[in-house]
């Protein structure tokens, strides 16, 4: 992992089109500015974490799999 | 379902034929992360399978998630919804909602047949009782996972 310290006001470029601006830092948050080409998704983690599980939590499931789940929550 | 509403009818790959009264429908203003044009479900509640409910597309009648009351799989779960979200679905932004008297609070489950049984803890769903306004509220810090792992009852736990 690259570290790198940057104070607010400051930037990094990422590749020669995104930018992250720290516009401002807090003792437990700091607020990121993101200008990016409009093809580039920029999202939360959290978020495409749920994406990515909301895909999978859409599957069929089983009678069996379902079971298993009722065991689990009875 | 509530009385006196129009009753409306889809045919679903799970239930087939499914009834359901337009009071009964859960708008959800942004859809679901990765589902974002999926604003419209019913919750369908069956005997044979509680606590698990299932949150039918309305749009889509192939998408249907499995879910179950927070409650039930984590009892001292701690809400933390944002304040946009809070707007979003109609509620007070200034401090969180009460499950079960103002909102109704489900986590999406996964149950894939090759996959571990888990529970979105991430981002719970959200419902304003009132308004029938919904959302999956991910949250911003990092408390709770996304493959939260249901155990079987029962395992000895050493």
């Amino acid at each position: 992992v690259l570290v790198i310290r940057r104070r607010a006001g400051e930037s990094l470029l990422i590749g020669d089109d995104v930018e992250v601006v720290i516009l401002e830092t807090g003792s437990s948050q700091v607020k990121l500015g993101i200008r990016a080409p409009k093809e580039i998704t920029v999202l939360r983690k959290e978020i495409h974490l749920t994406r990515q599980q909301n895909r999978v939590a859409s599957s069929e499931v089983s009678a069996a799999a379902m079971n298993r789940l009722l065991d689990t929550l009875r | 379902l509530l009385s006196g509403s129009p009753v409306e009818q889809i045919l679903t790959r799970q239930f087939g034929a499914l009834e359901f009264e337009a009071a009964a429908v859960l708008e959800f203003p942004a859809g679901l992360p990765g589902f974002e044009d999926q604003t419209r479900f019913v919750l369908v509640e069956q005997p044979a399978t509680a606590p698990v409910v299932f949150l039918q597309s309305l749009l889509s009648p192939e998408l249907c998630f499995l879910a179950a009351p927070m409650v039930a799989v984590d009892p001292g779960y701690d809400l933390a919804v944002t304040p946009e979200d809070l707007r979003l679905i109609e509620l007070d932004d200034q401090r969180q909602p009460r499950p079960g008297d103002e909102v109704v609070c489900l986590a999406l489950l996964s149950a894939a047949e090759d996959g571990p049984l888990t529970a979105n803890l991430l981002a719970p769903v959200v419902v304003n009782v009132r308004t029938r306004r919904a959302i999956q509220a991910v949250r911003v810090d990092s408390r709770y996972s996304h493959v939260h792992p249901l155990a079987t009852r029962g395992a000895s736990c050493s």
